[in-house]
C-alpha cells in the first residue's frame, strides 16, 4: 500500500517538475570570444559582464526568461578559427561568434555563414545602421551581403621602449621618427653595440606568430615598397617583384646580415606572448605591433603591462623604404584590419540571436566597451564622437596622424592562404634557411598553386 | 573433442570483428577514399583529384623534411631511449627487492601516467630560459648558463622528452619478461663462473627475444604516431620538431586540407606497416 501511494508521489513530482520548467521557457544563448577571465583579452569577458545582464533583463521586459551563457576561451587565434570552423561545419556552435574581419571571406565560400537576411526579415529595419561608418560596418560585407557588425578597426605604429633609447645615448628620444627604412636601421645598429642584452628591432614573421605576421610585418615592410599583395589594377596576386624582393631582404638585413632581430624568437612556439613579454622586460627596443598593444597588452595592469607606460614607451610611424617610396606614394604607411560579432546560422533562435546581436552593438553596449577596452577606431560615428574616445590622448593623435594613411588586406577567399605562404617564407628569411631570392620564388610557386597561374603577376622573374 | 562448435565460434568473435570493422577497418579506408579528394572544411564542394595530394606531397620539401625528422625521433626516443634504458632498468632490478628499485620504479611509472598536457606544462616550466629550474639547478651548482633549452636543442629536447615519458612501458614489460626465465639456468651459469657478458649475450637476451619484438613493435608505432611534442614545441622553432603527426595536424586542423591530410595519414599508415612486417619478420627469423 506504502509503495503504491510512494510511487504516485513520485509519478506526481516528475509531472510537476516537467511542468513548472515548460511553463518557465527558459531560453539559453551563447557566445564564444577568444577571451579568459584574468587572461587573454579579460577585457573582453568584462565588457559581456556588463551587458549580458543587461540583455537578460530586456528580454525579462518583453516576458522572455533569456538566459545568455559567454563561452570562454583563451588560444591562439589560428586555433581559435579552427574551433570554429569545426564548431560551424558540425552544424553546432556558440549562437553568436567574436569573429576576425578577415575569416569572413573564407567560411562564406565555405558555406559556413549566412547573411544578416537570413536571421530575420526585418533585419535592415534596425534604426542603429545610420550611425556606423560605412567604411568599417562594410568589412563584413562580401558579394553585396553583410554577415555581421564591426566592433571597430585599427591601425599599426612602431612602438618603442624610449628608456631604453635614452641609455644607447640617442637623442631627443620622445621625437624619434625614422624617415627611412634605413634611418630604421641606423637606430637599431646604435642601440645593438650600445646596449647588451636588449634586441633592438622584431618585425614579425613566421607562421608561429600567424596573421600577426602577415599585418605586423610583412605588410607594414611590403606598403613601404609601394606594392600589395594584390593588385586591383591587374586583378592578380603577387607573385614576385622587386617590391617583395626588398621586404624579403629587409628581413634578411634585420635578422641575419646584421642582426639587428632575434630570428629564433620569431619562429619559436608561443613567439607571440614570449615577445610581449621580453618587450615588457625591457629586452625588446622597438616592436611594430597594432594600436590594441597600448590598450589590451602593455596597460599598466594587463597581461603585460608596464606602470609607467605613458612616460617609457613612445610610438612612431612606420617608413616607407624611402621618403615617398610607400604605397600611393606616402612616406609612411599602416594597415588596418578589425573584427567583431557574427551570428551563427545554426541557431535554434535566429531572431533572438540577431536581437542580441544589436544589443550588443547599440550605442549603450558600446560606450562600455570602449571604456572597458580602452579606445580604439570604433564603428559607431556616435560612439567615436564620445568623450571617452576623443578624450584618449594616444588613440587620437595615432588616427590623427594614421587614419588617412591606411590600407585593407584584399578581402578574397583565398587571402588566408595566401596569407600563411607570406608567413612561412619571411619565417624561412628570418632564420637563414632561404635567400630572399629563394624565398620568393618558393612563394611564387605557393601562390601559383592556390590562385592558379593566371591569377598571379611575376614582374621579377620575368625579366630576367 | 571440440569445446565449441565452428558457428558458435564465429558468434563470439563476431562482435569484436564488428568493432574492429566500425573502428579501424572502416576509418582506414575512408582515409584512402578521403586521400583521393580535396576535401576540405572550407569548401562546399568535393572533388576526385586521383593522386594529386601524393604527388604535391611527395614533392613537398616540408614533407621529407617531416620523415627525416620522424624517424630521428623514432630511433632516438624509441628505439634506444626508452627500449634500451627501459632494459637496463630492468637489468639493474632484476632478482632485488629493494627501496631503491620500488621508488625508482614508481617514479619511472608515475611520469608514464600523469597526463600528457600537464607533463609537457612542466617539461616546458623546467626547461623555461628565465626561471626554469633546470637552468637554476645548473647556476646553483655553478654553472653560469641561461640556455634556452627547447629553442636551442629542439630535437634533443623532445627526444629526451619522450623517452622520460614512455620509459615505463618498456621497463615493466623487460621486468615481466626478465622473470620468465627459469632460476637453473642463470644459477648454473654463476656455478660454472660465467661472466656477466656471457650470461646477457648466451641466456637473458635469447629468452626474452621475443618479448623484445613485442616491446619494439609497440614503442616503435606509438611513437611514430605521438603527437605530444606539439605540446612542447608546437613543431618549432620554425620546423625543427615538425615530425609527421604535427605535419598532418597544420595540413588537416590548421588549414582545413583534409583531403591532403588524410593522404599524409596513408603514407603513415604504410610507413607503420612495414615497421611491423619488418620486425615480425626478425621474430619469426630467430625462433628458427
Amino acid at each position: 500500500m506504502s509503495k503504491k501511494i510512494l510511487m504516485w508521489a513520485g509519478v506526481l513530482f516528475l509531472v510537476l517538475s516537467v511542468s513548472i520548467s515548460v511553463s518557465a521557457e527558459e531560453i539559453t544563448l551563447s557566445v564564444i570570444e577568444n577571451a579568459v577571465r584574468d587572461g587573454k583579452n579579460h577585457d573582453v569577458v568584462e565588457f559581456y559582464d556588463a551587458v549580458l545582464p543587461r540583455f537578460e533583463e530586456y528580454m525579462a521586459d518583453q516576458g522572455k526568461n533569456v538566459n545568455v551563457e559567454l563561452i570562454e576561451t583563451g588560444v591562439p587565434d589560428e586555433d581559435y578559427k579552427t574551433r570554429l570552423i569545426l564548431d560551424l561545419r558540425a552544424g553546432e556552435g556558440a549562437d553568436i561568434m567574436g569573429f576576425d574581419q578577415f575569416w569572413a571571406a573564407e567560411f562564406v565560400d565555405g558555406g559556413l555563414l549566412e547573411p544578416l537576411s537570413y536571421f530575420s526579415d526585418d533585419w535592415d529595419e534596425w534604426e542603429d545602421w545610420d550611425y556606423f561608418f560605412e567604411g568599417v560596418r562594410d568589412m563584413f560585407e562580401i558579394d553585396g551581403e553583410l554577415y555581421g557588425i564591426m566592433s571597430g578597426t585599427d591601425l599599426r605604429p612602431v612602438f618603442y621602449n624610449i628608456e631604453l633609447f635614452r641609455e644607447a645615448g640617442i637623442e631627443n628620444p620622445e621625437e624619434w621618427q625614422p624617415e627611412s627604412w634605413e634611418e630604421l636601421f641606423e637606430t637599431a645598429r646604435i642601440l645593438r653595440d650600445e646596449l647588451d642584452d636588449v634586441i633592438p628591432l622584431q618585425v614579425n614573421a613566421g607562421e608561429q606568430m600567424g596573421e600577426a605576421t602577415t599585418m605586423q610585418g610583412f605588410y607594414m615592410v611590403l606598403l613601404g615598397t609601394g606594392e600589395e599583395l594584390y593588385d586591383f589594377g591587374r586583378g592578380q596576386w603577387l607573385g614576385a617583384s622587386q617590391g617583395l624582393y626588398d621586404t624579403l631582404e629587409f628581413y634578411e638585413t634585420v635578422y641575419v646580415e646584421e642582426e639587428l632581430g632575434d630570428g629564433g624568437l620569431q619562429v619559436q612556439s608561443g613567439a607571440r606572448d614570449r615577445t610581449f613579454e621580453l618587450f615588457q622586460d625591457e629586452r625588446i627596443a622597438i616592436l611594430v605591433e597594432g594600436i590594441w598593444f597600448w590598450e589590451s597588452v602593455i596597460a599598466p595592469g594587463e597581461a603585460w603591462g608596464i606602470d609607467d607606460r605613458d612616460e617609457r614607451i613612445g610610438w612612431a610611424k612606420m617608413p616607407a623604404q624611402e621618403p615617398g617610396a610607400g604605397i600611393r606614394g606616402q612616406d609612411f604607411v599602416t594597415i588596418s584590419g578589425g573584427g567583431g560579432n557574427v551570428p551563427n546560422p545554426n541557431t535554434e533562435h535566429p531572431e533572438l540571436t540577431l536581437e542580441l546581436l544589436y544589443f550588443l552593438n547599440n550605442y549603450e553596449s558600446k560606450l562600455d566597451y570602449w571604456d572597458i577596452r580602452g579606445a580604439r577606431i570604433p564603428a559607431r560615428r556616435d560612439v567615436a564622437e564620445h568623450p571617452i574616445i576623443t578624450e584618449n590622448e594616444f588613440a587620437s593623435a595615432l588616427t590623427e596622424s594614421l587614419a588617412d594613411l591606411t590600407t585593407r588586406r584584399p578581402g578574397f577567399e583565398e587571402y588566408p592562404s595566401v596569407s600563411r605562404e607570406a608567413q612561412i617564407i619571411t619565417g624561412e628569411v628570418a632564420t637563414g634557411s632561404l635567400t630572399p631570392k629563394e624565398a620568393m620564388r618558393e612563394f611564387k610557386e605557393a601562390v601559383e598553386g592556390i590562385v592558379g597561374v593566371d591569377n598571379v603577376y611575376d614582374t621579377y622573374f620575368n625579366n630576367y | 573433442m571440440e569445446i565449441l562448435s565452428k558457428k558458435t565460434a564465429v558468434l563470439f568473435i563476431l562482435p569484436a570483428l564488428l568493432l574492429m570493422f566500425l573502428f579501424l577497418i572502416f576509418p582506414a579506408i575512408w582515409t584512402i577514399f578521403l586521400s583521393l579528394s580535396d576535401y576540405s572544411l572550407l569548401r562546399q564542394t568535393l572533388s576526385f583529384v586521383g593522386l594529386d595530394n601524393f604527388r604535391n606531397l611527395f614533392s613537398d620539401g616540408r614533407f621529407w623534411n617531416s620523415i627525416q625528422l620522424t624517424f630521428i625521433f623514432v630511433i632516438g626516443s624509441a628505439v634506444i631511449g626508452q627500449n634500451i634504458l627501459g632494459l637496463l632498468l630492468a637489468l639493474l632490478f632484476y632478482k632485488k627487492d629493494n627501496i631503491i628499485k620500488s621508488i625508482t620504479s614508481n617514479l619511472v611509472i608515475v611520469s608514464w601516467i600523469i597526463p600528457s598536457v600537464v607533463v609537457a606544462y612542466l617539461w616546458r616550466a623546467f626547461l623555461n630560459p628565465d626561471y626554469g629550474s633546470l637552468n637554476q639547478i645548473l647556476n646553483f651548482v655553478g654553472f653560469s648558463l641561461n640556455v634556452d633549452w627547447i629553442n636551442t636543442y629542439p630535437m634533443l629536447s623532445i627526444i629526451v622528452f619522450n623517452t622520460w615519458r614512455g620509459t615505463a612501458f618498456a621497463m615493466m614489460l623487460y621486468m615481466s619478461a626478465l622473470e620468465t626465465i627459469p632460476p637453473s639456468y642463470l644459477e648454473t651459469a654463476d656455478v660454472i663462473g660465467a661472466s656477466l657478458w656471457r650470461k646477457l649475450c648466451d641466456i637473458i637476451f635469447p629468452s626474452i627475444k621475443t618479448y623484445m619484438g613485442t616491446c619494439l613493435i609497440l614503442i616503435t608505432l606509438w611513437t611514430f604516431n605521438v603527437f605530444t611534442p606539439y605540446l612542447l614545441t608546437a613543431g618549432g622553432p620554425g620546423r625543427a620538431t615538425e615530425i609527421l603527426p604535427i605535419y598532418t595536424y597544420f595540413e588537416a586542423f590548421r588549414h582545413m586540407e583534409f583531403g591532403f591530410g588524410s593522404a599524409i595519414s596513408l603514407v603513415m599508415l604504410m610507413i607503420n606497416l612495414v615497421f611491423a612486417l619488418f620486425y615480425f619478420k626478425l621474430m619469426k627469423g630467430d625462433n628458427k
